[in-house]
């Protein structure tokens, strides 16, 4: 009797490394981000500017000029002011704040961050990928929306030639907001048990009066160095904002650019170590 | 090894009176949130403007030299707006799970299925809710026109307001009830106190830029009356016998407030049911 040589074992497959594993969890994430009730939340604070100008465009496009003290305003000179009072101060923080603080709390509060963790790939990988989805989704929703304001509101006594240019800038800006709030938060989410109110506490609490004092202290913001990158003129609408223009001090163009990029990579780096390290201990 | 008796018993405890039962809830959820370390910590924060404007009137009481720091009923009025931010805060880590976190468990049923009516339900959740921000803001508020006449030792200043103790009172209340019915409405549409949070973060916030927008390009402050916070100032101010803030006339905003409040209590009887019936 001979006996039939087994049959080689099929080769084990190799675990994908820390950037292929990032992207397959983004893949599975986007989904899950963009079909969500949040969706709901993350489009009705979208839509809101979108509204405003389509109503500011619907009266002037009846003969009602724009004018504030009886002096016209111009277009640009509206989105600009809605680029700061919506985008800037309410949109990109609350969004980072929303989504950055959930990445990792979601699946703690669900119990299925012990699915993700069981996976072959490296944990930090499991929050990046849902960063990334978090970028895609975010970026895909809010930067339409702002170019439709611009389309809607640029052309009312301005030219959307020669404007084009800053709004470029403000979709970048707004891109590096997204990007720089949604790594912090992610931060503070992998690392705090209940982070959103401490987001919210650094968002509306510690960022505002920050920037309401002279020296060094707005330094400790990211509000400082992204708000010395705004192309527009800065809105005074409320006491606030006022007291902030009179205190305010436009860092350089390379050391914002230069201190958001370190905020970014030191606090994505830190989420990512965090969960690496991390025990997630699940309520029962 | 002892085999308890896992049968039927008849409960022993002591049954609150029909419309009671809601103090039960409040004990529970304030017992709660004092356990909290925290919230303690949030609570003391909150506490802070209270000292600084006891010092304020004692200086201004006892040094003759720093009469420009003695109160007025604007600085009572400055307190109670000052207090807005920790209201926010305390409305968010104390209301948006009251009812959120009751859905998520499914224990909502099993609250029903007591003898407790859904407005005891209602009343026991936000009492918690409204005895922690009033401790933020009419308790402080109070006590700082008390020390006012302990620091001066006359009355003279409390004759001359009278209003500002009714006053004190209406605008905490107002500034209270607002919040907790708000918040008490959002947590009731959600299972999940996060998403709650961030609703109210937005309904308040999104409110207010909408304002700042719309007064940046209309010149106007008539349009406060899409602002959440914008109409409470405005009515408040008049409670304090101030000139109003904005142009806004006082009954619309008054007007939107109440028309809150009721779209809140509306929430809530559609939301707090035992069951829900699926058709």
């Amino acid at each position: 009797m001979t006996e039939t040589p087994a049959a080689p074992a099929p080769p084990t497959p190799r675990a994908p490394g820390f950037l292929q594993a990032s992207l397959r969890i983004m893949d599975l994430s986007i989904g899950q981000m963009l079909w969500s009730r949040r969706t709901i939340f993350m489009a009705l604070v979208v839509c809101g500017p979108v509204v405003i100008a389509l109503v500011i465009r619907l009266i002037t496009s009846l003969g009602v000029p724009t004018r504030i003290n009886g002096a016209a305003m111009t277009g640009p000179a509206i989105f600009g002011l809605m680029i700061w009072i919506f985008y800037l101060r309410f949109t990109v923080p609350v969004l980072g704040v929303f989504y950055g603080t959930a990445l990792i709390a979601d699946e703690v509060d669900d119990k299925t961050i012990t699915y993700l963790f069981t996976r072959p790939i490296p944990r930090g990988a499991v929050l990046v990928g849902k960063y990334l989805a978090y970028l895609v989704a975010t970026g895909f929703v809010v930067l339409p929306s702002v170019a439709l304001v611009y389309l809607l509101i640029v052309p009312i006594n301005g030219s959307l030639g020669t404007s084009f240019l800053a709004f470029v800038k403000d979709l970048v800006l707004l891109a590096v907001g997204l990007a720089v709030y949604g790594a912090l938060f992610a931060f503070i989410g992998a690392w705090f048990k209940r982070p959103l109110l401490i987001g919210l506490i650094f968002v509306f609490g510690w960022e505002q009066a920050a920037l309401a004092f002279p020296g060094y202290l707005k330094r400790f913001t990211v509000a400082y160095y992204l708000q010395g990158l705004v192309p527009h003129a800065m809105p005074q609408d409320s006491v606030l904002s006022l007291v902030q223009a009179i205190v305010r001090q436009t860092p350089s163009l390379g050391s914002a650019v230069l201190w958001l990029i370190v905020i970014w990579v030191v606090t994505l780096y830190l989420a990512s170590r965090m969960v690496e390290r991390r025990e997630y201990v699940l309520d029962q | 090894m002892p085999i308890h008796d896992q049968s039927y018993r008849r409960y022993g405890g002591h049954r609150e009176a029909l419309g009671r039962a809601w103090t039960v809830i409040a004990w529970a959820g304030i017992r709660s949130m004092i356990g909290k370390r925290k919230f303690l910590a949030l609570l003391i924060f909150a506490w802070i403007p209270f000292i600084v404007r006891a010092v304020q009137i004692y200086i201004a009481a006892n040094f003759p030299q720093a009469s420009i720091l003695a109160p007025t009923a604007e600085t009572f009025r400055q307190f109670i707006e000052q207090q807005g931010v920790f209201v926010f805060f305390v409305t968010i880590y104390v209301g948006a799970g009251l009812i959120a976190n009751d859905r998520r468990a499914n224990a909502l049923q099993i609250y029903l299925s007591k003898p407790l009516m859904r407005v005891e339900y209602i009343a026991g959740k936000l009492a918690v809710l409204m005895a922690f921000l009033l401790l933020v803001t009419w308790v402080p508020g109070i006590l700082l026109l008390l020390l006012q006449v302990l620091f001066a030792g006359s009355f003279s200043f409390l004759r001359a307001n009278l209003f500002l103790f009714p006053a004190l009172t209406l605008a905490s209340f107002l500034q209270v009830i607002v919040a907790s019915f708000t918040m008490l409405a959002l947590s009731s549409l959600s299972n999940s106190s996060r998403y709650v949070a961030i609703l109210y973060a937005g309904a308040v916030f999104f409110t207010e830029a909408m304002f700042g927008a719309l007064t940046a390009i209309t010149g106007s402050t008539a349009v406060s009356w899409v602002s959440f916070s914008a109409n409470l100032a405005q009515v408040v101010d008049v409670i304090f016998r101030l000139k109003p803030r904005y142009d806004t006339p006082v009954p619309v905003s008054l007007l939107v407030i109440v028309a809150l409040i009721a779209l809140s209590i509306s929430v809530l009887e559609r939301r707090v049911r035992g069951v829900e019936v699926v058709t």
